[in-house]
């Protein structure tokens, strides 16, 4: 559909744009991404021909752009741009009309039966059509720009092009307004090229990307592009984390604030305070901790500051979140960045360890749960000073498991045990990103095991 | 089908204010025609028309009669509404294209060129060989020309895709210069020099003859036709010129067509009738409060309405301190302010109600 070769271009005397190589595929929703004053509307005013191409060619459906006369691009090419103002007082009908301008024929140019059916069809997709008599500048943001893409639609492009249309929308119409786009370009084939500013929501609508930055091109490809970290820190100098999208098979990245920062905060002892008899036990910290856990309430990953276990001698029919909510409360614990587990039976006594590898410090509490004097599993909170990327506490999880089962069986106790256990293991997401994994998980091992001794040898259990 | 399309016509609303300003224009030409210091019967002044156009006689009219309403007041009615409707039509396309309410057909400097001209003319008391009575127009309407080429000269040195905001303080520039000149002419002249420029400045339609309206019509033709066709144009720059480019209009060439076509009208009129103001101001105006922004429909009603409207001017003008008349500048304004003032507060009004 549209192919940039080699294309360099901007104001006269100085080109923005240099040795550019795009090509957007037929029904392609195409989206080109860069930091402000990277050359992306540059980019498109050479293609409408607002500023000279200086080098290179572009090509409209094979055909060089410069060929065209304005009317036949027209028919081509429609365009979306972030605010149009409209003076005098349009109606939506009027403005949408005017879509049809380069189609208008005969010495009059008056609006055919034709034009009409294409004005009310478009009107009538983007849901304008219940204010078509309502003057232009009395809707709302998100209605006029409903209104031009209508206008930009009775062009009938082949391709439309998009300078940031979702600049001044809040969410709600963001997404109507590419959901509709998205919606056009799989029922009709239109192929879109879209600036957008929005990472996230160029990596749920577009399939293609192209990546920006002081005028060349960086990188084109698909959205695995949204996964290169490094890239983009470079280009907009921000702190980028990639998420997989919980339900949408596509990369969300989440950003993080260059605030100055403590990088090592001061460990573990004296930031936290642990409460703990028969019937709980209540870690609590100054801030809160990235945490993968089990839990009943705060489980899955969050950010948690109270790591609590409540014992109860049987399970009740209430719901656990219910029952925690009601436990906290009466020790007066807020539930908002709180983990909780309930687990059946008494809770031992706390056994701490602590150890430092590599800078990165390590503490582990164990509880042991007990059912008539006998122990009848481990609760283990493992907590890492240090940043661990999601695979990384993945593994640490493991590690802790198994070590747990092993140590459990060295020291007697090999019956199945069929309470739950609890299992937080939290990270600072602090200090240095280099930490030798191979290093930790052999420290967190023996930790493990060392702390399931002593938890033995305090419950008096001959070893 | 034709009663069918007149059935459609009718039920629009656009299609009343047609009409009703046909009826308006038709009683103004009537009125113009017979109220006047000596008054002549309606069915006298038919047959004169008549007689003069298509050479049909049914009554005997006395000659002087037949001479007061052929070679006065007739050219006198034609020529108001001519100069009417191009000021009207002309402040319309200034309006609609330099995205202004409040731009009118003297912003960009033509009127002030033209008036230059006219003022050294009459200062000089120069007679072009070959061009007799026609001098001080046609010196007008040259040296209005002078000007939009100095203007346009002006604008593309300064920014090559004639930026609206060039073209506006070109204009302005322009303008203010000439003036200054126009003043200077003025304070060097002798007391009559000077109550005839001040005359002439003024504006009047009285006294032309149809010489003017011969002069005024090519051009009026001209602009009037370049200008209707580039309504779609006007319609599309409303969006911004970026806009209009995307949606396939040649803005370069829309632009300077427009401002050629208006100019043409501006220029004309100023040559023939002195600056009259107010007019292309406050007609367009009321046009779009009638039927909206759209210009397929702003163009043409502000002709017809402006035409009417100024030869009502003139008729006030002419009446209400007769035998003498008062300058037809001063009765547009005095109408047009108030109109203008009412129809802002109106409109306020109706916002404020929505």
């Amino acid at each position: 559909m549209l192919k940039i070769q080699n294309v360099t271009g901007g104001y006269s005397n100085n080109p923005i744009l240099r040795n550019i190589d795009i090509e957007v595929q037929n029904g392609d929703f195409f989206a080109l991404l860069g930091p402000n004053g990277s050359g992306k509307t540059t980019l498109f005013k050479l293609i409408t021909g607002q500023l000279p191409i200086q080098k290179g060619k572009v090509l409209l459906s094979g055909k060089d752009i410069s060929s065209y006369s304005k009317l036949e691009k027209a028919k081509k090419i429609a365009v979306l741009s972030q605010d149009t103002s409209v003076s005098f007082d349009y109606t939506v009908e009027e403005i949408v009309s005017l879509g049809r301008y380069p189609h208008q024929k005969g010495i009059l140019k008056n609006l055919s039966k034709k034009d009409w059916h294409i004005i009310e069809e478009v009107m009538e997709l983007t849901k304008v059509t219940e204010f078509r008599h309502t003057q232009f500048r009395k809707i709302s943001g998100g209605e006029k720009q409903r209104v031009l893409l209508a206008k930009a639609l009775a062009q009938e492009p082949e391709l439309l092009l998009l300078d940031e249309p979702t600049n001044h929308l809040d969410i709600k119409h963001t997404f109507q307004l590419l959901d509709l786009l998205k919606k056009r370009q799989e029922e009709k084939g239109l192929t879109i090229f879209s600036i957008l500013h929005d990472l996230n929501v160029a990596s749920l609508y577009a399939d293609r990307f192209a990546l920006l930055y002081n005028g060349s091109l960086l990188k084109v490809g698909d959205a695995s592009l949204l996964k290169e970290v490094d890239t983009l820190n470079k280009i907009y100098q921000v702190q980028i984390h990639v998420q997989p999208h919980p339900t949408v098979p596509k990369p969300q990245l989440l950003l993080a604030p260059s605030l100055p920062n403590s990088t090592h905060s001061t460990f573990f002892k004296g930031n936290y305070k642990i409460n703990n008899n028969e019937q709980f036990v209540h870690v609590q910290f100054q801030k809160p901790l990235r945490t993968i856990s089990n839990g009943m309430v705060g489980n899955g990953i969050q950010w948690i500051k109270d790591y609590c276990i409540f014992s109860c001698k049987q399970y009740s029919t209430i719901p656990p979140e219910e029952e925690i909510q009601t436990i906290m409360e009466q020790y007066s614990i807020t539930p908002e960045q709180t983990v909780a587990t309930i687990v059946e039976g008494n809770i031992g006594d706390v056994v701490e360890v602590e150890r430092e590898i590599e800078d990165t410090k390590i503490l582990i509490i164990v509880t042991p749960t007990k059912m008539n004097e006998k122990i009848r599993g481990f609760n283990m909170m493992v907590f890492m000073d240090g940043y661990f990327n999601e695979g990384a506490l993945v593994n640490s999880l493991l590690i802790a498991t198994k070590e747990k089962m092993k140590a459990m069986q060295q020291f007697g106790m090999d019956e199945a045990n069929e309470t739950n256990e609890a299992l937080y293991l939290a990270v600072t997401q602090k200090g240095d990103k280099s930490v030798t994994q191979r290093a930790v998980e052999a420290t967190l091992r023996e930790m493990v095991q060392l702390a399931v001794k002593q938890v033995y040898q305090k419950e008096k259990v001959v070893v | 089908m034709r009663n069918l399309f007149i059935l459609k016509f009718l039920n629009n609303k656009i299609g009343w204010i047609y009409v009703g300003s046909g009826i308006l224009f038709a009683a103004a030409i009537i009125l113009g025609l017979f109220i006047s210091s000596v008054p002549v019967a309606v069915e006298k002044i038919i047959q004169i028309i008549f007689e003069k156009t298509l050479h049909i006689t049914w009554m005997e009219v006395p000659k002087n009669e037949e001479m007061i309403i052929w070679n006065i007041r007739l050219p006198r009615v034609i020529l108001a509404f001519c100069v009417g409707a191009s000021l009207s039509l002309a402040g319309a396309a200034f309006q609609g294209l330099l995205r202004n309410p409040l731009a009118d057909p003297y912003t960009i400097g033509v009127s002030s060129g033209a008036s230059l001209g006219a003022v050294l003319v009459i200062f000089f008391q120069v007679t072009i060989i070959g061009l007799g009575n026609f001098t001080l127009p046609i010196v007008a309407i040259v040296s209005g020309f002078i000007t939009l080429l100095i203007v346009f000269g002006l604008v593309r040195l300064s920014s090559r895709s004639l930026a609206i905001e060039t073209i506006v303080l070109a204009g302005i520039i322009v303008s203010s210069f000439i003036s200054a000149i126009v003043s200077l002419i003025i304070s060097l002249g002798d007391r009559d020099a000077m109550t005839q420029i001040l005359y002439w400045l003024y504006g009047s339609v009285g006294m032309r003859g149809w010489e003017y309206i011969q002069l005024i019509i090519p051009f009026m033709i001209l602009g009037t036709f370049i200008l209707l066709i580039h309504s779609r144009e006007l319609n599309a720059f409303a969006l911004g010129e970026e806009a209009a480019d995307h949606i396939g209009v040649n803005v370069k060439r829309g632009k300077t067509m427009i401002l050629i076509g208006a100019s043409l009208l501006t220029g004309a009129s100023v040559a023939v009738s002195g600056s009259i103001g107010f007019v292309g101001l406050v007609i367009p105006h009321l046009v779009r409060l009638l039927v909206g922004p759209n210009h397929r429909h702003v163009l043409p009603l502000s002709f017809i309405i402006g035409g009417t409207f100024l030869m009502f001017a003139d008729l006030l003008a002419r009446i209400v301190i007769a035998p003498r008349e008062l300058p037809i500048g001063v009765i547009t304004a005095i109408i047009g302010a108030p109109v203008f003032a009412f129809l802002l507060i109106r409109e306020k009004i109706g916002r404020g109600q929505k």
